[in-house]
């Protein structure tokens, strides 16, 4: 068995048992081990996609969805479980929109992990269509990205995030890519105005 | 009117997911501690009708007693069976209808789904771990759509696929966020109606929208309804190169190959399928019908020991795979292995003996065994609920075993019925043939389509002239025979309905022969919608009407 399979294996096994822990903490009502398991199974879900994008192993299941329902989904989540809840904004979102819905899940949790560790006190997520594409923004009030962030547009210099391991922007970009609709690629756009801002651009 | 129905049906949606007091859930896990933290999270939901299953014999006891509002049902099963596999199983077999919502749960994302039908993939999936209130977002998202398309399910579950595309066109009028899945069923609706061309462009144009996996096997199955079998091979070919895992393309083009005598061809792109999806029953068991019918036992075998493998000792196991694998041992000259699948069978299901398929494989197995007196008991039960009670496929396996005990004329009047009713069928048809070549009467396999056919032509000129000679009634009485015996002969089935009406317009109306004249139309209308003879029977049905003052029954 080579190391990567195994690898996978041994990430699996640790999922479950974050979900045993999650579970545990979720019922005494301790949210702040929920909190931190529920990240974790999640970090470790991206190493997964991003070493299934590596060996080419991940292919898109793209259908309607409604980008707002997505919003307030992800708004609610961060609600019940975050200390600074995100305020949604849907006013311009369009009523369907084509995308993975599960990566894209996967890409705006990890925007929301990471604005949550820099904001203030604010934080938004906002789906508006700007004319053929749909732009999914994750916004903070804090101190936004540092420079070398921001002029690393390939995201291929590590480290790329503001902390950790530039796993999440890596895999964003990727994910981001393998939307094409009309040979149109998706994209990712970081902003510093204001605070950090995030865009998921989707065709 | 100030407020328009979207306004009512919001104000219920919201009435509805308000509460989940009176919803009733089904827990599917086999991991006892995953099972009580899901039942935990239900209850703060404020869900306190739960019940749990640790696997699908216990999740199929309590699918009998109770209906479920939400399925919740994780993906590893422990056994032999996965979730997938239960859900396809559970909406084949019609055990639970659209209007339970299934949530797949998964340990890592997408991995393991395939995309195959429609109707047999969950509404939604959950990737583990999860909060409760994950679980309510979703809920309340997938209960607000089944509210919005409960219309449209009900009567895609009832099959009324002419009603389906008005109710769908109300909901692609609203343009909101169900569009897309009001494009599908009305597309589906298309094509079971039997508008191909209709179909084409309807699929043609949701493609403009996006390009759509469904929608490009849509337009597949329009192109193949209209004849048109080479773009419809391009278009499944291009799906398969864009979207490998999307499986109901294979199933799609195996069926079309299969439909243009192309065995092989079917059979790859089956086993193809089956090398991303190894664990579905349903395309193992279609590789060994394809197989059968190009007399490719040894590959019937292959493919129905893996079925037989996977579902052991699970509810999802068929008596048919035991029959049709005892067969195609008995082909293969293996009769001891034949007779002892024939024997498991026998053991491991309660009415084994009410099936003709198995007694004809048991007769057969027997005979060539040299168990005289075993054959002929086993022959004498596949006629016990009488030949009304054969499907076609029935009759295919019992004629065969009549053929080897030199019953001929029993067997050939059984076949010739199968052929008779199936027009266009063509490699049901080669299954006739090859059985009357190998077991039959030699001379008579060459021609027998064509004879079966003849006399269903013969029979229609013979009322026809007869109801010209002046005897409507005798002339309806012949069609009306026919009908009960063919009905899934059109043509049959058209002159039958109209025959019946003529008798009534000039001889008074009959309640039984109404009562068939209908039911026929309808039977015409459920095949095909735009049969040319429709239009003389509503026709005559008008007249019908105006003449006796009765009215229609709908």
């Amino acid at each position: 068995m080579s190391f990567s399979e195994i690898a996978a294996l041994t990430l699996h096994d640790i999922k479950n048992r974050l979900a045993q822990l999650a579970s545990r903490a979720e019922a005494r009502g301790d949210l702040e081990t929920l909190r931190e398991a529920m990240d974790s199974a999640a970090g470790l879900s991206r190493l997964l996609t991003y070493y299934r994008t590596d060996i080419g192993n991940l292919s898109l299941d793209i259908d309607a969805h409604s980008p707002s329902d997505l919003i307030l989904e992800l708004a609610a989540d961060s609600r019940s479980m975050r200390p600074c809840a995100a305020e949604p904004d849907i006013r311009e979102a369009p009523s369907i929109w084509f995308y993975d819905e599960a990566l894209v899940r996967m890409v705006l949790v990890n925007a929301l992990q990471n604005a949550s560790r820099h904001a203030r006190s604010r934080i938004s997520l906002k789906a508006c269509q700007r004319d053929a594409v749909l732009v999914f923004t994750v916004s903070d009030d804090g101190d936004g990205y540092p420079e070398k962030v921001l002029s690393d547009a390939e995201g291929n210099s590590p480290p790329v995030s503001r902390e950790g391991t530039g796993l999440g922007i890596r895999l964003a970009k990727r994910i981001a890519e393998m939307h094409v609709n009309q040979n149109r690629k998706g994209a990712v756009s970081l902003e510093n105005n204001l605070g950090a801002h995030f865009h998921l651009i989707l065709p | 009117m100030y407020y328009d129905s979207r306004f009512t049906y919001f104000v219920f949606a919201m009435a509805i997911v308000s509460s989940y007091s009176n919803k009733r859930v089904l827990i599917l896990d086999d991991m006892p501690e995953m099972r009580s933290s899901l039942r935990i999270q239900v209850a703060s939901l404020g869900i306190d009708q739960v019940a749990l299953a640790a696997n699908v014999r216990d999740a199929l006891e309590h699918l009998k007693i109770h209906h479920f509002d939400l399925m919740l049902c994780d993906y590893y099963l422990g056994g032999s069976t996965d979730g997938q596999q239960f859900l396809e199983y559970l909406r084949t077999k019609k055990i639970i209808s659209r209007s339970t919502i299934v949530i797949m749960i998964t340990a890592e994302q997408s991995y393991e789904s395939v995309i195959t039908a429609a109707e047999c993939m969950p509404d939604d999936y959950l990737l583990k771990p999860f909060t409760a209130d994950a679980i309510k977002v979703r809920l309340d998202r997938l209960l607000e759509k089944k509210v919005r398309l409960a219309q449209i399910d009900k009567l895609q579950d009832q099959g009324r696929w002419s009603e389906i595309i008005p109710a769908c066109d109300e909901i692609l009028a609203a343009k909101d966020k169900y569009l897309v899945d009001a494009m599908r069923v009305k597309g589906n609706a298309l094509i079971m109606t039997r508008r191909f061309d209709d179909a084409v462009a309807f699929y043609k144009e949701a493609l403009q929208l996006r390009s759509m996996p469904w929608a490009k096997l849509g337009l597949a199955k329009a192109q193949q309804g209209s004849g048109n079998h080479e773009h419809a091979k391009c278009t499944l070919q291009e799906i398969i190169a864009e979207t490998p895992r999307f499986l109901a393309a294979y199933d799609a083009l195996g069926h079309l190959h299969r439909e243009n005598g192309q065995m092989e061809d079917a059979l790859k792109i089956l086993d193809d399928a089956c090398v991303i999806s190894p664990n579905a029953l349903a395309r193992h068991r279609a590789i060994a019908k394809v197989a059968e019918e190009a007399s490719d036992f040894g590959r019937v075998e292959k493919a129905l020991k893996t079925v037989l493998q996977k579902t052991i000792n699970s509810p999802l196991r068929d008596l048919n795979d035991y029959a049709t694998l005892g067969n195609a041992l008995t082909e293969l000259g293996d009769h001891a292995q034949a007779i002892a699948v024939i024997d498991e069978a026998k053991k491991n299901f309660k009415n084994s003996d009410d099936s003709p398929i198995l007694a004809s494989t048991e007769a057969i197995a027997h005979h060539k065994a040299g168990n005289a007196d075993r054959a002929r008991s086993a022959l004498a039960r596949t006629m016990k609920g009488g030949a009304k009670a054969l499907s076609d496929t029935d009759k295919i396996a019992v004629a065969k075993a009549y053929l080897l005990h030199g019953q001929h004329d029993e067997a050939e009047q059984m076949l010739k019925h199968v052929v008779q009713n199936t027009p266009g069928q063509t490699a049901l048809h080669g299954v006739v043939v090859n059985l009357m070549k190998v077991y039959g009467a030699q001379g008579k396999a060459e021609n027998f389509i064509e004879e079966s056919h003849a006399e269903v032509i013969q029979l229609n000129n013979d009322a026809v002239k007869i109801g010209q000679s002046g005897d409507l009634k005798a002339a309806a009485a012949m069609m009306r025979e026919a009908a009960e015996r063919l009905p899934g002969n059109l043509q049959i089935l058209a002159n039958a309905s109209y025959a019946l009406l003529l008798d009534m317009l000039a001889n008074g109306i009959d309640a039984g022969e109404l009562n068939d004249a209908n039911r026929y139309r309808k039977l015409l209308v459920s095949l095909d919608q735009h049969h040319p003879k429709l239009d003389a029977i509503s026709e005559a049905m008008a007249k019908l009407q105006s003449k006796f003052n009765v009215s229609q029954a709908s």
